[in-house]
């Protein structure tokens, strides 16, 4: 390289490679500019000059030289390699590869660009790829480790395990016996235990255990090895060394339930549906009660058998467990627990359970048949724990009754308001719940807890300006507002974005939605630096699972949560355009084409000026922190320039967006129902007949019986039934397609829609959400039968469940489900008295809920702490029942709660 | 009940909300894949019955030569209404043994925030650690940290299995977050600091 040019400047070019490594830009571009000034054209000297301009945030200049130098030296690896290395700054991966493959084209044995190649094959699982260039590293420098290692792993993740067992096996004869000296038996260790789960991957449980045998001295990670010992034990079939493996892991750590659980195993004791017989249960009780005198010290020894027990013995059981934890006063003590109420009776039980020991302490302060006294706060933690049953069981009033108690009882105790807050939520009080997380909050201001809890409440009650005060308080990073987003703070965007899209602002929706989206973009690029490190650090048990995990990363709850989230936004902007854009763009429309195009350039230019101040401004501030603060770099962030999304919402097909993220959905999260109705409301909106019907094939699929997956059937022979008949090529074409697929749906055999939607009916008599669907497709399929389809709505019984309380009956109906039908007769059936004699009627079922304006909702109630108590957020009237009332028609049911539980963001 | 066990790469995301939630320091995935990709024995996590991530530690080894070979919490969470049960305790024990015997660390090094009482407490008296400095405006709010060691190379009275009562407040927290870009696997894994030869 450099190679054309004379010794001085061929020294000169050396100097702008090492400064380009040593990251000194500015010395590299002042060489390069010398060169450049004998020899204007010399092509590696351009790009080199280029790809330093680069990493001076100086993009468009960069690619221009770096273009320019190959254009004149086409020859040139390092032209090609430059040009590559361009674009992988960029996150062009497919187009970098091009470039390093025209590179090795002319060098074909160039290390440091094969290795380059290497990197981005496996960061786009190019994998055979990957394994040819691994391969090829190898054959150029057999004396590397890392190459050895490189092409096994590359072998193991092409799926050829027992490939990848043969090259790290070769890669060992290449060591001596006393293999590995003192400072490396980490890495050393970490080959080899690698190398056992290649084996038991493989099948190969034999070898696996023989290696281990062979190679226990040099293991140093013994916990891993004795779990992998355990586990390929219990493949071969020998249960009984498997099991006294597992026995002495839990004597290391008696708190790990996966042990528990291998035990189990190992004697034949484990079903994954938690059911047993009667003689199963007797022997699994024998088991804990021996395994509960060796860790006496372990609660999962004791919570374990809650599981199995039935009846009396569960009782029994439960006391037991829950009495020494209500002395102690866990917090947590419900929430370890409440697994059990999704097993049938359970529930009663304990119920019954916490209130005779209520009643024995406030008698005579002692637990029942117990002498000893308890201390007083032992009523405080039952009275909280009987609460947080009442709140489970939606019976909210005694849930309040009890919360209160104990608050007055011992008004210090934080953990109380956080719970009260919590059952006004259920009860559907969101302003008072976010007002009792606030005087939570405010008991101990330096628990971050406290703060984030409060913070997700304001979230849930629309305070969004409020709750981003309150987030500040402990995300000021230096000069900056607020670090939520640097920090990749997920579950608060999302509450933002979806409390901003009930309130309508979908711009400020779409920001945060896609701000959530671009953290796992990122997370996808962070893998990018480990491909080399992990080779390096021999970390490849781990580096094999990220690999996989990175796979799977848009399956994750919050990605699918986002997406969902952006594209309702874009289906809402297509159904109602902002009026903004579309008043800007009717009027520039009316211009005439070259006035058009100078009002686009001036428009263009105002932008770019409007980024360069905010970059100055910006880089004065960070020059002023800079020489404030001692040594800490602080990352010069790009600017923001549409930080409200008004942008966003500008845009001019949304639904081709729409596409782009459901598509992610379809390939990640193709098992929730979700998934697939956006896919149908979205292909229905783009007229793609046969993509909706997939979709409504998969519903079918996933579960026929949800009244979402009703409704999509429904709608869409609705509407196929009633188009016009097919006329082109291409209809014809797809009405075959499904005239061949129709007898294929079950649910239509030989019946009309209307005899289709009565079955359904019929079969789901009993439930308000099945009722509704099935009216809702009435009144769409005749039209002339709305009263009989409002009758079948009004006519549902809230009836009582079977698991009936002590303390008053447990009604079945949900608050979401009642306001999802309130909203479905405002807006389909569009009779406001009939939605007003719902409200009243629900207004009964659940006289906390703000939303049906029950008598006991008012507010003033329960605000207690009106020190940050503001104003109306957003310009918007602080009254859920206002917000939530703007149409939602286009949607299913026309409701789109994306946040349906607040708990399922939070961690608890 | 609440299990102990080690961290496996699909528990980070939940160990990053976990600290976001309770912790003033956050740190960005890249930092947790950084630990895990490094040092996968030393992170754990405590998970409730319902499976959810309650608290975690986050530890590494550090790696300077002129050193002696110790280890050091980057981070300790346990959310509040998960206290009193001894997580922070048996989480820290858990990463302090496999310090000990994986990596065979002579020390474990930690910084705690001088106000944090309860994690201070915890510390010294349930876990033994020992101040050892104290580092002026180490955190991005200006207050010191105190630079905390404990030996794990010499014998020191064990005792019991561990209930403790930690004081009140949310639990532990550790390290200022390191800057936004330089956290992860420095130097030589990324391909532009060489490049052409």
């Amino acid at each position: 390289m450099g190679s054309s040019l004379p010794p001085k400047e061929a020294n000169l070019f050396k100097v702008i490679v090492k400064s380009y490594e040593t990251k000194q830009y500015k010395k590299g571009l002042k060489a390069a500019d010398s060169i450049l000034k004998k020899f204007p054209e010399h092509g590696e000297t351009l790009s080199m000059k280029g790809l330093t301009l680069n990493c001076m945030d100086r993009k468009s200049e960069a690619y221009e030289l770096v273009r320019r130098g190959l254009k004149n030296d086409l020859k040139s690896h390092v032209c090609w390699h430059v040009y590559g290395l361009l674009y992988r700054s960029d996150r062009e991966y497919r187009e970098a590869i091009k470039c390093y493959r025209n590179a090795l084209r002319i060098d074909p044995d160039n290390i440091e660009i094969l290795r380059d190649l290497s990197l981005l094959q496996a960061q786009m699982r190019d994998l055979s790829g990957f394994v040819e260039t691994r391969q090829q590293l190898l054959s150029l420098k057999p004396n590397h480790r890392m190459n050895w290692i490189g092409f096994a792993v590359a072998h193991h993740l092409n799926s050829n395990s027992s490939k990848a067992v043969e090259v790290l096996e070769a890669y060992e004869g290449t060591l001596e016996d006393d293999y590995p000296p003192e400072n490396e038996r980490y890495e050393h260790n970490e080959m080899l235990l690698y190398k056992i789960s290649l084996f038991e991957e493989c099948g190969m449980l034999d070898r696996a255990l023989e290696e281990m045998q062979k190679k226990e001295s040099k293991i140093v990670d013994k916990l891993s090895f004795k779990e992998q010992m355990a586990s390929v034990l219990f493949k071969l079939g020998r249960f009984d060394e498997s099991e006294s493996i597992y026995r002495s892991l839990l004597f290391m750590n008696p708190d790990n339930y996966k042990y528990f659980i291998a035990v189990q195993k190992c004697l034949g004791l484990y079903s994954d549906n938690g059911q047993y017989s009667a003689a199963d249960v007797e022997r699994l009780s024998a088991l804990y009660n021996s395994l509960k005198e060796k860790y006496a010290w372990s609660s999962a020894v004791k919570r374990i058998p809650l599981d199995f027990l039935e009846g009396e013995k569960f009782q029994e059981a439960a006391d037991n467990y829950v009495r020494p934890l209500l002395t102690k006063g866990v917090p947590s003590l419900f929430s370890d627990l409440s697994p059990l109420y999704e097993h049938p009776g359970k529930a009663n039980i304990l119920e019954q359970l916490f209130l005779k020991l209520e009643d024995s302490i406030r008698d005579s302060g002692c637990f029942p048949g117990c002498p000893q006294k308890e201390p007083p706060s032992t009523l405080l933690w039952t009275l909280f724990l009987i609460s947080q049953h009442y709140d489970r069981r939606g019976q909210y009033d005694i849930a309040l009754n009890k919360i209160d108690e104990a608050i007055s009882h011992t008004p210090t105790v934080i953990d109380l308001y956080s719970v009260k807050g919590k059952i006004l939520q259920h009860a559907g009080n969101f302003t008072a719940a976010a007002a009792l997380a606030d005087e939570a909050r405010s008991m101990d201001l330096a628990d971050r807890y406290l703060n984030s809890e409060c913070v997700m409440q304001m979230l849930q009650a629309d305070q969004v300006g409020l709750a981003e005060k309150t987030a500040v308080l402990f995300t000021k990073d230096g000069d900056q507002h607020n670090n939520l987003h640097d920090m990749q703070c997920m579950w608060y965007e999302l509450a933002s974005g979806e409390s901003y899209y009930r309130q309508g602002d979908l711009g400020r929706a779409l920001k945060n939605f896609l701000a959530v989206e671009k953290h796992y973009a990122d997370m996808t690029e962070d893998q990018f630096d480990f491909h080399s490190y992990c080779l390096r650090k021999m970390t490849l048990r781990a580096y094999v699972s990220m690999l996989k995990f990175q796979d799977r990363l848009h399956a994750h709850e919050y990605f699918h949560k986002a997406a969902a989230g952006a594209i309702r936004c874009y289906m809402k902007l297509h159904d109602s355009p902002t009026k903004s854009s579309k008043e800007e763009n009717d009027e520039i429309s009316k211009l005439p084409p070259a006035q058009r195009k100078k009002l686009r350039q001036k428009q263009k230019k105002a932008e770019a000026r409007a980024k360069r101040e905010a970059e100055e401004k910006q880089e004065d501030e960070t020059a002023s922190s800079n020489s404030s603060k001692s040594g800490k770099k602080q990352h010069a962030r790009p600017v923001d320039l549409d930080p409200h999304g008004e942008k966003l919402i500008q845009i001019e097909d949304p639904l081709a967006e729409a596409t782009k993220y459901l598509k992610l959905l379809q390939n990640n999260s193709s098992d929730s129902l979700e998934t697939h109705i956006l896919s149908f409301e979205l292909s229905m909106r783009k007229q793609k007949v046969l993509l909706a019907f997939q979709a409504v094939k998969q519903l079918i699929k996933l579960d026929e019986d949800n009244p979402d997956s009703h409704r999509c059937l429904i709608k869409f022979f609705h509407k196929i039934n009633s188009l016009p008949g097919p006329v082109t090529d291409s209809e014809k074409l797809i009405w075959n397609v499904l005239e061949a697929e129709r007898p294929d749906m079950r649910q239509l055999h030989g019946k009309s829609l209307v005899e289709v939607n009565r079955s359904f009916l019929e079969k789901h008599n009993a439930s308000l959400m099945h009722r509704a669907a099935g009216a809702e497709m009435m009144y769409l399929l005749e039209p002339n039968k709305k009263m009989e389809a409002i009758n079948l709505i009004e006519d549902s019984t809230n009836i009582t469940s079977s698991g009936h309380s002590l303390l008053g009956p447990v009604k079945t109906w949900q608050i979401q489900d009642c306001i999802d039908v309130h909203k479905l007769l405002e807006t389909v059936f569009g009779d406001q008295n009939v939605a007003n004699r719902w409200k009243a009627r629900c207004a009964e079922y659940f006289p906390y809920s703000t939303y049906f304006e029950g008598i006991k909702s008012a507010i003033s109630t329960y605000a207690i702490d009106h020190s940050l108590e503001s104003p109306p957020e957003n310009g918007i009237a602080s009254n859920p029942h206002l917000k939530s009332k703007d149409g939602e028609q286009g949607s299913l049911n026309g409701t789109l709660h994306i946040v349906d539980d607040l708990s399922s963001l939070s961690i608890r | 009940m609440v299990c102990i066990r080690q961290a496996t790469i699909e528990d980070l995301l939940a160990m990053q909300a976990c600290n976001l939630m309770c912790l003033p320091e956050n740190y960005q995935m890249k930092y947790y894949f950084y630990h895990m990709l490094s040092w996968p024995q030393l992170l754990f996590v405590a998970e409730d019955y319902g499976g959810s991530i309650v608290g975690y530690v986050l530890a590494k080894m550090e790696e300077d030569p002129s050193e002696p070979c110790h280890g050091h919490i980057t981070s300790l969470a346990v959310l509040r209404s998960h206290r009193k049960l001894g997580l922070a305790t048996k989480l820290m024990s858990a990463a302090q043994a496999a310090m000990d015997q994986v990596f065979g660390a002579e020390y474990v090094s930690l910084h705690v925030r001088r106000s944090n009482r309860a994690a201070f407490n915890l510390y010294t008296s349930t876990l033994g650690y020992q101040i050892q400095d104290i580092e002026a405006k180490y955190y991005a709010d200006g207050e010191d940290a105190f630079d905390m060691r404990k030996l794990l190379r010499q014998p020191q009275p064990k005792k019991h299995h561990h209930h403790h009562h930690h004081g009140p407040g949310g639990c532990c927290s550790h390290d200022a977050p390191v800057a936004a870009t330089g956290s992860s696997p420095q130097s030589s894994g990324s391909p532009d600091k060489k490049a052409i030869t």
